[in-house]
């Protein structure tokens, strides 16, 4: 029997955190979240994820500076980044510190579904 | 009764009622502290569900009428058309039509005398409205509430119908300040199909009234779309007033077409300082080299403003900095303190220093970075 995946998701905004552990739990995987950067820093750090979707913007702490401090403590669990429209900067920095795919908000459901999968 | 009685019964008497309006004010605030906080936790539980029908195909749990009714869950909506795209989309417009959302939220912008309601509506028909809501939309530009006009027109902008655009861009004169701004904004989100409307506005009305055509001249800088450089030279050799020449010229530097170039250099010979500083500055935004001898020159004129901002355009120029590095030797002190400054304000402190180095006179940068601090 294969072990139930987990997942760490990290959003300041309600309604994605609501939409993305009720998609992420319809298809089978274990759902944490947190809803600003420390917080999200604190239960990454833990090490239990298969993968972590992290925020941009968020209060706290920003996504690109907790990847950062991950990345400086040796650790190498997967981090999804979700990014504005327009950010694309972003985007080509946070690869350079280990994060491994990005999607813009707003984003298609299915895409992102299809984008955890491969990681995961 | 005697008169201290009297006085006394007063002061009790106010005294009472000012109580009996504190203890009232603060249970209307404890009121409406626990009906926010209910609201939010609807708000909440409608989140849940809706994700449910996003994650799941063919979900059943149902939506009943009390839930579609209840601002909680508009509000639910709104969040989620804003964090989803594509195919996701279709799916909550499903769940909007199936429960007559739209057509429930445009009875309460028509009929309901309540504003809140009213206001509510309007912001969800600009959320969540269709073409069917274009109509409404189009005759609450009209209505008596400043918030719901503005509301109205994003609405109209959002869901990108055409024929708004004139409806929207006819206002403009006749608005206030706030409103016709917001306006503006919308228009811009229409991209290059408000160019015309908007050049005709200002074709027809620039005689006439200055604050419309130039707020749409502005918006037509945002657009920045090339085919109105032609009508823009047009309305430039037309116009005597200087506020519309003024947002004219600005226009022409934000579109950036080497077109507008003669028409920009020739107002640098203008008798009004505030039309040659903004050609000055529309001329850094065209890109040509060409223009830096004249804004050089420009450099030495006798307001400051217009020194200041030729020699900011000559900066975003290419070849500007080395052009700007030669003014600092300029015999004219006040074309030197330009350079100066604009190399300053462009971060050339480290350049400054190497081009120190070799042996370049920089003596009136640094003099300015100092006494700046």
């Amino acid at each position: 029997m294969s072990e139930q995946k987990k997942i760490l998701v990290a959003d300041d905004s309600e309604t994605i955190r609501a939409l993305l552990q009720t998609a992420l739990e319809s298809a089978g995987y274990e759902v944490d979240v947190a809803q600003d950067g420390p917080s999200a820093y604190e239960l990454g750090n833990t090490g239990d994820y298969d993968l972590i979707i992290l925020d941009q913007l968020m209060p706290g702490l920003l996504g690109l500076d907790v990847v950062a401090r991950w990345h400086e403590e040796g650790m190498e669990v997967p981090v999804l980044m979700l990014t504005g429209v327009d950010d694309d900067r972003t985007a080509i920095e946070s690869f350079d510190q280990g994060v491994v795919d990005y999607v813009r908000k707003p984003f298609r459901i299915p895409e992102l579904m299809a984008r955890i999968r491969m990681r995961v | 009764m005697s008169p201290e009685l009297l006085n006394q019964s007063a002061v009790i008497l106010i005294f009472s009622v000012n109580a009996i309006l504190l203890m009232a004010l603060i249970a209307l605030k404890v009121i409406h502290r626990r009906r926010m906080k209910r609201h939010e936790g609807r708000r909440k539980e409608y989140l849940g569900l809706l994700s449910r029908h996003m994650s799941f195909e063919n979900h059943t749990e149902p939506i009943t009428e009390p839930i579609a009714e209840d601002p909680a869950f508009l509000d639910a909506l709104i969040d989620m058309r804003n964090a989803i795209t594509g195919d996701d989309i279709t799916t909550l417009r499903r769940i909007v039509n199936h429960h007559g959302i739209i057509e429930r939220q445009m009875r309460h912008l028509d009929s309901s005398w309540l504003l809140g309601r009213r206001l509510r509506a309007a912001v969800a028909l600009a959320e969540l409205g269709d073409e069917t809501s274009a109509d409404m939309l189009i005759r609450h530009l009209d209505d008596r509430e400043p918030e719901i006009r503005i509301q109205c027109a994003r609405g109209l902008g959002r869901i990108r119908w055409t024929p708004a655009i004139d409806q929207i861009v006819s206002r403009f004169g006749k608005e206030i300040p706030w409103v016709s701004t917001r306006f503006s904004d919308t228009l811009v989100g229409y991209g290059t199909r408000a160019t015309w409307p908007l050049l005709a506005y200002i074709r027809i009305n620039h005689r006439f009234e200055t604050e419309g055509a130039v707020l749409a001249l502005r918006t037509l800088a945002q657009i920045q779309d090339d085919e109105a450089v032609g009508p823009l030279l047009g309305i430039l050799a037309e116009t005597s007033d200087l506020e519309v020449q003024i947002a004219t010229v600005y226009a022409l530097g934000e579109v950036g077409s080497p077109q507008a170039l003669n028409a920009l250099d020739s107002l640098l010979d203008s008798g009004e300082w505030a039309l040659r500083a903004k050609a000055a500055g529309a001329l850094g935004g065209l890109g040509d080299a060409a223009a830096i001898p004249r804004l050089v020159n420009s450099m030495r004129d006798e307001n400051w403003w217009v020194r200041r901002s030729a020699a900011a355009a000559v900066a975003r120029l290419p070849g500007g900095t080395d052009a700007l590095y030669r003014a600092l030797d300029d015999d004219d002190q006040f074309a030197a303190d330009a350079a100066a400054e604009a190399l300053t304000d462009i971060g050339e402190l480290v350049s400054a220093r190497r081009r120190a180095d070799e042996g370049s006179r920089i003596e009136p940068l640094l003099a300015h970075m100092r006494s700046e601090g």
